[in-house]
């Protein structure tokens, strides 16, 4: 019995290998540009080797944040990551969205722009939250379609994030893993690979994180994120306001190693810690890259912060200047 | 029957987890059975449980957040207030106000944009100072909006001088075209002094509310910052007038008529020094225009 036409066409798209990182560059070791952080990077220009901002914190902005975000853009890379495109959901894509998400890009040229595999509301309400998808084939069906219609939109390819989950539906059928790739690799796009999310689900899903990083098509990771989380004893929440754990490097070193050299984001959200102490996280990962022979580890690295009332971490929100 | 609809799956969790009594009540509420019947009894069936949680547990982990984060949103956008009330009391106002009007931006800027209609709505009709309340969020609200909102910085600024190049005769027909972020605000309580006083007192200190006194109020921005003036009732009609498009010497009869009753203002003399402060301060105007529309900076 031969195979199906769909089938067929999967194996043709998977034989035919993108270029490492679909070809974007790697900008090495990046921060996201938070509102507590501007004037210490306009005044210092600190040599940070890139910045991720929150596209929806700019999109709208006619005041300080974007007036600051543009000077920020003459002097370093960046790429925009954004919260609310809710591609899984069945809601009907939001086009205004849209148009201002390219018309941002189009100003900042961003070298790529990303947003995550969830749904953040539907009938018109937004929790501005990242839901977890139900994982299944007409769920697949359902993204592709989407991210098609969103490349098309924006004239370049898009990028999803594997976002932390704390619940699971019994209607799945697909691991994330295999949801996440066959979907980057039908709807040709990128993936952000955030490793502590595959930690924090893994605990919380009772699932193997190597299994995960072995399964992702490696060169269509464009990026990685690193963040801490929170060890609520029963389950773990990403809270990003925690230094990176011993497990979730040894989980970058083995994406690195699998997807070679890749753009790395720290990310942090929550009692934000001044520039340079961000920035001297950050350039743990490269620490992190070293020979086990070379990396000298720090008291404590291993350990999650721990408390039962966490909430998952906060979306960003500029913060407002008044005299 | 395990559940796989998609659109059903979505509504139901949005449902359960959004519901303010919690996952329990959610999920046995009218709304989320119509979509999946399955009940605060039969959450499994629809939520896989972990070794260590339950599926409610494990919704309410998403349930908590939607609250507390939409709640420390808003604190963020009305700081005085939550202070002025007590973080308590505010969430619990925020509380209902989420309730009544859920997030429909793609945006969290949006979020706060009806919360000064809400506590007008929700008004308590013998509660004097829930004017003082709303009167407080709508001052906030009119300062974050201005704060992120159009501006002048781009822009060349208008020049009091400009003003007096121009033939006196043609005074009178001049149209001011105001900054786009100026908003002028007038309240019954002194709300404008109640968030320096706020602001500038330490966080432990209680700060009691002040009585009625009406107050006319410019919010506006400069190199980014937002600022807010004291302007007395001739000033408040002045701008007004102007602001909504009317000529000089219509916005000045105006102002002359608010002034009849004030014996500290004199026109003649105050009308150059508040032209002059309100050009240095390039935040009041963006250009003046002539009959013919032309411009004059």
């Amino acid at each position: 019995m031969g195979r199906s036409r769909s089938t067929v066409n999967f194996l043709r798209i998977v034989m035919s290998t993108p270029l490492p990182r679909l070809g974007h560059p790697d900008l090495v070791f990046g921060l996201g540009l938070r509102t507590v952080h501007y004037t210490h990077i306009l005044e210092e220009e600190p040599d940070i080797d890139w910045f991720e901002i929150i596209s929806e914190n700019y999109m709208d902005s006619q005041g300080r944040p974007r007036h600051v975000l543009n000077r920020i853009a003459e002097r370093y890379p960046l790429v925009m990551h954004g919260v609310s495109l809710s591609i899984g959901s069945t809601d009907p894509l939001d086009h205004t969205y849209l148009k201002k998400l390219k018309k941002l890009a189009a100003e900042i040229k961003p070298h790529w722009v990303s947003d995550h595999l969830c749904w953040t509301g539907v009938a018109g309400k937004n929790t501005h939250d990242l839901l977890p998808m139900l994982l299944t084939e007409h769920s697949l069906n359902h993204v592709i379609e989407r991210i098609r219609i969103v490349q098309d939109v924006l004239e370049r390819r898009f990028v999803f994030e594997n976002p932390s989950s704390y619940v699971g539906f019994t209607g799945s059928t697909l691991t994330e893993w295999e949801f996440l790739t066959r979907m980057a690799v039908e709807a040709d796009c990128g993936l952000l690979l955030d490793v502590n999310n595959v930690y924090v689900s893994s605990r919380n899903h009772e699932f193997d994180p190597e299994e995960f990083i072995d399964a992702i098509p490696a060169n269509r990771v464009v990026q990685i994120h690193l963040a801490g989380h929170t060890d609520c004893d029963t389950h773990l929440i990403d809270t990003h306001d925690h230094p990176v754990i011993d497990q979730v490097w040894d989980l970058y070193r083995k994406a690195v190693a699998r997807c070679g050299p890749v753009s790395t984001l720290l990310e942090w959200d929550a009692n934000i810690p001044p520039f340079p102490d961000l920035h001297a996280e950050v350039l743990k990962a490269k620490h992190q890259l070293r020979p086990e022979s070379e990396r000298v580890k720090e008291p404590g690295e291993d350990l999650a912060k721990t408390d039962s009332s966490s909430v998952p971490h906060p979306l960003h929100h500029n913060k407002v200047e008044v005299q | 029957m395990k559940h796989n609809d998609l659109d059903r799956v979505q509504r139901w969790m949005h449902a359960v987890i959004t519901h303010p009594d919690g996952i329990v009540a959610g999920a046995d509420a009218d709304k989320a059975r119509e979509l999946l019947d399955a009940g605060a009894g039969n959450l499994e069936s629809i939520v896989t449980r972990s070794t260590h949680l339950t599926a409610a547990e494990r919704l309410a982990i998403y349930g908590n957040a939607y609250y507390s984060r939409l709640i420390d949103c808003t604190g963020e956008v009305f700081p005085v207030l939550k202070r002025t009330l007590g973080e308590e009391v505010f969430n619990g106002f925020v509380f209902g106000y989420l309730q009544n009007y859920p997030s429909t931006s793609y945006t969290l800027h949006h979020l706060g944009r009806n919360f000064v209609g809400y506590l007008s709505e929700t008004r308590p009709e013998d509660a004097q100072w829930s004017d003082f309340l709303i009167d407080l969020a709508r001052l906030e609200w009119e300062i974050y909006d201005v704060f992120d909102g159009p501006g002048l910085e781009e822009k060349e600024s208008f020049e009091f001088e400009s003003l007096l190049e121009i033939d006196p005769a043609r005074w009178l027909n001049l149209r001011f075209k105001t900054a786009p972020c100026l908003r002028l605000l007038t309240t019954k309580y002194p709300v404008n002094n109640h968030y320096t006083l706020v602001r500038g007192t330490d966080e432990a200190i209680e700060i009691p509310f002040p009585g009625p006194e009406p107050e006319n109020i410019a919010i506006s921005r400069r190199d980014y910052v937002v600022r807010r003036y004291h302007l007395s009732l001739p000033q408040y009609v002045l701008l007004t007038e102007l602001q909504k498009g009317e000529p000089l010497g219509i916005a000045l009869e105006s102002c002359a008529d608010a002034a009849q009753n004030d014996p500290s203002i004199n026109l003649e003399h105050d009308l150059t020094n508040w032209f002059s402060y309100w050009s240095s301060e390039q935040s009041f105007f963006e250009n003046i225009s002539g009959e013919s529309e032309s411009q004059f900076s």
